[in-house]
């Protein structure tokens, strides 16, 4: 059964990238574009891990990742931020709020692979057959 | 005002999940750019340290030089005296960006991006690209980037992998934001760790034929230009570090 993998970012580029990112592997991608969606998500799609953005409008990262830690049905699902912020009091409210792991803009999508390989199992999809 | 966070949690955190701080010598200028009683001779040893700081600060002590043959101001002891205390703002402010920009074209889109002299790029001409970001807070001031369409084309193209005729203004623009967006939080980081604690803003990116940049009450305006290929990038950042 493929992983699922909800990707929280603003930026429809990031989305785009991490599901590029992905392709590869037995992966479905849920997106959503700020902490409301991505919490609504989270609750219907019960995602295998959460790729999380900081900075969004609506709801932010931090208060996303704060009410998913306060839900206990949603509490267990690891959390990776993917975020351009990474000044000591961020990341050390984030740490300590319980994330998985933390990847800073810009990333190479190898790194993102190789720290969500780290969550959950990724299983390559067979190379397509040369037309 | 809030206690410092713990600087050896931080490093074993940053140690785990593979964070590189910023060079010293830039969180140093940083911090002494933020305080208004720092002495000259404290921020000249700093820069002095670090080639590509004291470089920068003689190009923008020299404005009407060509190359370093021409320069009036050979020292950074010399340049700091006679431009005063706004050529380390520039470089405090400037360099964060710089470097956030040439890292994020080098690890997402695999182009080596160089910093250039302004005059070596043709001016922008008519309506082209403007992205802009404002932060607030103990430091004030926005963040602009302005680029041609064919260069907001071409790195939206290489950031998503797609050929450029497959590309919608709507991916175009937001690859221009993105971008800003990138550069702008890791520019902010580095204010916050510096004790300029700020707050980001929504970029906001459109097309423009206005070329003026206002320029923050109180502070100062630094334009960065950069090459990489085809591609040119202006990058202009005006901000006041004691807005507070």
């Amino acid at each position: 059964m493929a992983i699922k993998i909800l990707s929280v970012d603003d930026s429809r580029t990031i989305r785009l990238i991490v599901g590029k990112a992905f392709r590869p592997y037995h992966v479905t991608i849920v997106e959503a574009a700020n902490g409301e969606e991505g919490l609504a998500a989270a609750a219907r799609e019960k995602p295998d891990l959460i790729i999380l953005d900081v900075t969004m409008p609506v709801m932010d990262g931090v208060t996303m990742l704060t009410k998913l830690k306060e839900d206990p049905a949603l509490k267990a699902i690891p959390v990776i931020m993917l975020t351009a912020e990474s000044g000591r009091e961020n990341v050390l409210q984030i740490a300590r709020l319980g994330v998985r792991d933390y990847l800073v803009k810009p990333f190479k999508e190898d790194q993102l692979i190789e720290k969500a390989g780290r969550c959950v199992t990724l299983e390559k999809r067979p190379a397509a057959a040369p037309v | 005002m809030p206690p410092p966070p713990d600087i050896n949690q931080y490093k074993e955190i940053a140690r785990r999940y593979g964070i590189a701080a910023a060079p010293e010598s830039v969180s140093r200028l940083t911090q002494l750019v933020a305080r208004q009683d720092s002495c000259v001779d404290d921020i000249v040893r700093v820069i002095e340290k670090d080639p590509g700081l004291s470089a920068r600060l003689l190009r923008v002590a020299n404005p009407r030089a060509a190359d370093e043959s021409e320069y009036t101001i050979g020292t950074v002891d010399e340049a700091l005296l006679r431009n005063g205390i706004g050529c380390a703002l520039l470089l405090a402010m400037g360099t964060p960006l710089s470097l956030a920009l040439t890292k994020t074209f080098q690890t997402m889109l695999s182009l080596k991006l160089e910093s250039v002299d302004l005059h070596q790029l043709d001016t922008l001409t008519g309506l082209h690209m403007l992205g802009s970001i404002g932060f607030a807070g103990k430091v004030a001031g926005h963040v602009y980037l302005r680029l041609s369409s064919a260069s907001a084309t071409a790195i939206a193209a290489s950031i998503l992998g797609l050929p450029p005729e497959e590309l919608g203004t709507d991916e175009i623009r937001d690859a221009a934001g993105e971008l800003l967006n990138i550069m702008t939080g890791n520019f902010k980081s580095n204010l916050c760790d510096a004790g300029l604690d700020c707050k980001l803003q929504p970029p906001q990116v459109g097309m423009t034929d206005d070329f003026s940049t206002p320029i923050e009450p109180g502070g100062g305006l630094e334009r960065l230009a950069f090459r990489a290929d085809k591609i040119e990038i202006f990058v202009e950042v005006s901000a006041n570090p004691w807005s507070d």
